[in-house]
């Protein structure tokens, strides 16, 4: 299964999805350590530049870290949320509008973004808790915050009072724009008051209760803002600091509220399913499907069980079949795709709670839940398919082993046997020259016998290797063979490795040797064999003609199989004219239940 | 001349009694595994042991290793050891464990069948002698090998190298090849020569060395 870990984005398609939890922490760590820095050179640079009592410096950075402390928490617990980010970035926003100092360019950066926290509030709190704005009525409310904080704002600095940015001195005309900013400002936060009502209104219990808090916290934000610059003007006429101190305090509440309502484990389930849609829609990669899950319903230990309909049971993603639990603190949640049962989540009853949440996930994903049963079904058929062909050659070669044993204990004993009664009538002396020249005659005939017995059973299964292991085998095989050969036998003991996977290897070198010597026309071999990490790794070589493919010849493609079936692989590397070399790898150890070293057929069978 | 046979098949038991009793061996004991047979040696004593490699419990090597044990306590008892197929290294080995006292042979099973030849060669290593089955020395002289001395032997003295590693008295050599003692006598010096061998003076040890030779 991949890792996650690296950020990816959106290729061709232009989309961008936010980025995966991995990355996250690294860009987070990164926007801790900036945020904390600037607020700190704003303080410094507020210490020497403003007469104000020293706790008003502070402020704002005080009020920009709270923003970017629930940015932060709120992108690492949901990092397809995009709330996280939001906060962050009203954070440096606030940063931004509380710069004090003599410097032009700093006074400027304070002027242009003084009123913009507010619109990243009033953002805020209609993304909540999705973090994407929904409905057509919120994205233009949104966007004429945007504008009433920034257009209207240009007026009031351009021909404000006396300042970096001023380009001429015009009270009426900034007045005007200010009057217009309040009014306009006004009525973008009583449309969010009426939205955001509504919703609260609109919610079902589990919800209310979740989002109900922030959304009472975020009406009161947004109508006392505007309210307390109205009464304040109606009291006296100058802008005291302790206006500002209070707006600034409420708004500093709005994140306050969202670390309040993410603590309580708040971000509802709509939320938690388009952040599932979101996963579909963009990074979705195999074998996520389970951590995604579990992340959206905040339950760890969620299990994904898939349905097999032709085995009639469940499989775990590995393609095994398993039992659906019985404890009692797991629930089991069906998951369907159309009217076809496709699987089940099985999550902790006290964690992920809401039944309710965990079948909507399920809807949610249930197309990527089909997808990742027909891959577990596959899986389990490929398994049981290996698993059988390994068998199948164990088998095979328990047989072999057998038809030697019985050809050498049986046949041949008799034949031997009868051979010696042959040999006393020929050297009896009193039988006559006749019988004894027939029995001559017989005791040739049965010698040959015997030895075309041997070979038969030789060919089968060499003696060596049953009585010696693998090395001794080779060796002899090596002896008869035509051509000179160097032999290298690496950690194999005979205790080490007996059965299938011994014999297979010997009849791979058997049979590439007999290729080379036949077909190739070698004149020098060249067999090493080793064991090490669990696998039997064989390699013939010779300087024959070359140019030899594994399909070419049926005795080679057998054993490929052979290997193949246990697990192995098979390779071969023959250019023309520059030899040839046959090199195998067979599992040494027991695999897919199949025991490949000597098993059943133990001493007492033998 | 007393010995123990040890040999898990019944029948093939039979058969070696038969041929070993018909030549006047004393059959003093009969052993169906590794660890019966290193008991009856021990037990009865014999002038010779004639083994099959392949024995219970493992049917692997039990003979060979039990073979080895006995030699360890009983270094007089004269050891033929009975295989299905000849193995080089085996030979070598078990030349290797001869040591000095010789008195080892190795032969295929279906040997029995000539009774005589096989009663003479037992007889033989009772009284010393290392004998090797011709299958075996064939195949180590076959061996295919990069430029080799034994390539530029002449076909006589090809045989008589052969003869040599099975074990062969120079007499014996001379009767099979019909030659003199004499022209055994040149052949061998020289063939020692070619090889690059140091004379030795009895058979047994002429086999080790000659086998460790063509074994390398």
């Amino acid at each position: 299964m991949p890792t996650g870990g690296l950020p990816r984005e959106r290729d061709g398609a232009g989309r961008r999805s936010a980025a995966p939890a991995g990355a996250v922490k690294l860009v987070v760590a990164e926007l801790a350590g900036v945020g904390v820095l600037l607020g700190i050179i704003e303080i410094a640079l507020g210490a020497t530049a403003v007469h104000d009592p020293w706790w008003t410096i502070v402020l704002w950075p005080a009020a920009a870290w709270i923003y970017l402390l629930a940015g932060i928490a709120a992108w690492r617990r949901r990092p397809y949320n995009r709330i996280g980010p939001l906060l962050i970035a009203a954070g440096f926003v606030l940063l931004a509008s509380g710069l004090v100092g003599d410097e032009p360019a700093i006074e400027a950066i304070a002027l242009i973004v003084a009123t913009l926290p507010y619109a990243l509030v009033v953002h805020l709190l209609h993304a909540f808790p999705s973090g994407r704005l929904q409905g057509r009525l919120s994205v233009l409310t949104v966007a004429a915050g945007y504008a009433v904080c920034l257009l209207l704002q240009v007026p009031q600095y351009l021909f404000g009072p006396e300042t970096a940015l001023q380009v001429a001195d015009r009270p009426d005309l900034a007045d005007a724009a200010l009057r217009l900013q309040w009014t306009a400002g006004s009525a973008v936060m009583v449309v969010t008051a009426v939205i955001l009502a509504r919703r609260v209104r609109d919610a079902d219990p589990s919800e209310r209760r979740a989002l109900g808090g922030l959304y009472l916290y975020g009406i009161l934000a947004v109508l006392l803002v505007p309210l307390s610059s109205q009464v304040a003007r109606a009291w006296t006429d100058e802008v005291s600091v302790w206006l500002g101190v209070a707006q600034l305090g409420i708004v500093a509440g709005v994140a306050v509220a969202f670390l309040a309502a993410m603590v309580r484990g708040g971000f509802a389930r709509s939320a938690r399913i388009e952040e599932l849609a979101a996963w579909l829609a963009g990074d979705m990669r195999a074998g996520e499907l389970r951590d995604v899950l579990a992340e959206a319903l905040g339950d760890p230990t969620v299990e994904l069980l898939y349905w097999a309909p032709d085995r009639g049971r469940h499989l775990d993603v590995d393609g095994r079949p398993v039992a659906l639990p019985d404890a009692p603190t797991r629930a089991v949640v069906d998951v369907s795709h159309g009217d076809r049962k496709v699987g089940a989540i099985v999550h902790d009853r006290a964690l992920a709670g809401d039944e309710g949440l965990v079948r909507a996930a399920g809807r949610a994903v249930a197309l990527a839940f089909d997808n990742e049963r027909l891959m577990a079904d596959l899986r389990a058929s490929r398994e049981a398919l290996r698993a059988s062909r390994a068998r199948i050659v164990a088998a095979a070669d328990d047989e072999r082993r057998r038809i030697a044993r019985d050809l050498h204990d049986g046949l041949q004993a008799r034949l031997l046997l009868l051979a010696v009664h042959a040999n006393g009538v020929r050297t009896d002396a009193q039988a006559s020259a006749q019988v004894r020249a027939r029995a001559r005659e017989l005791e040739a005939g049965l010698d040959e016998a015997i030895t075309e017995l041997r070979e038969l059973a030789q060919g089968v299964v060499p003696a060596a290797l049953t009585e010696r292991g693998l090395a001794a085998a080779l060796e002899d095989l090596l002896d008869r063979v035509p051509i000179p050969s160097r032999l290298e036998v690496g950690g194999v003991t005979r205790t080490a490795l007996r059965g299938a996977a011994e014999s297979t290897a010997y009849f791979v070198v058997s049979e590439a040797v007999a290729n080379a010597v036949k077909h190739a026309g070698a004149r020098e071999l060249d067999v090493a064999v080793r064991l090490s990490d669990g696998w039997l790794r064989v390699e013939v070589r010779d300087d024959g003609a070359g140019g030899a493919r594994l399909g070419d010849g049926a005795g080679l493609r057998s054993m490929a199989d052979r290997v193949e079936a246990l697990g192995g692989e098979v390779a071969i590397a023959s250019e023309p004219g520059g030899g040839t070399c046959v090199a195998a790898r067979i599992p040494a150890l027991a695999r897919h239940g199949v025991d490949l070293l000597d098993r059943a057929t133990g001493p007492a069978d033998r | 001349m007393r010995v123990v046979v040890a040999e898990d098949q019944a029948l093939l038991r039979e058969g070696l009694v038969l041929v070993l009793e018909r030549d006047g061996f004393e059959v003093v004991g009969t052993a169906g595994d590794g660890p019966d047979l290193v008991r009856k040696a021990r037990a009865h004593k014999p002038d010779a042991v004639v083994a099959d490699i392949r024995m219970p419990p493992t049917q692997t090597d039990e003979g060979l290793r039990a073979a080895l044990e006995i030699r360890q306590t009983h270094p007089q008892i004269a050891i033929l050891l009975l295989s299905q197929h000849v193995q080089r290294r085996l030979a070598q080995e078990l030349l290797e464990q001869a040591g000095a006292v010789g008195g080892t042979g190795y032969l295929l099973k279906q040997r029995i069948v000539d009774g005589e030849t096989f009663c003479s060669d037992l007889r033989r290593i009772c009284r010393g002698a290392s004998v090797l089955d011709p299958e075996v020395v064939a195949t180590m002289l076959g061996r295919a090998r990069r430029d080799d001395p034994i390539e530029r032997l002449t076909p006589r003295r090809r045989e008589v190298l052969a003869l040599m590693a099975e074990g062969w008295t120079n007499a014996a050599i001379a009767r099979r090849l019909t030659l003199t003692e004499k022209a055994v006598l040149k052949h061998v010096a020289h063939v020692y020569q070619e090889l690059g061998l140091t004379t030795h003076p009895d058979e047994h040890r002429r086999v080790r060395a000659v086998i460790q030779y063509l074994g390398r």
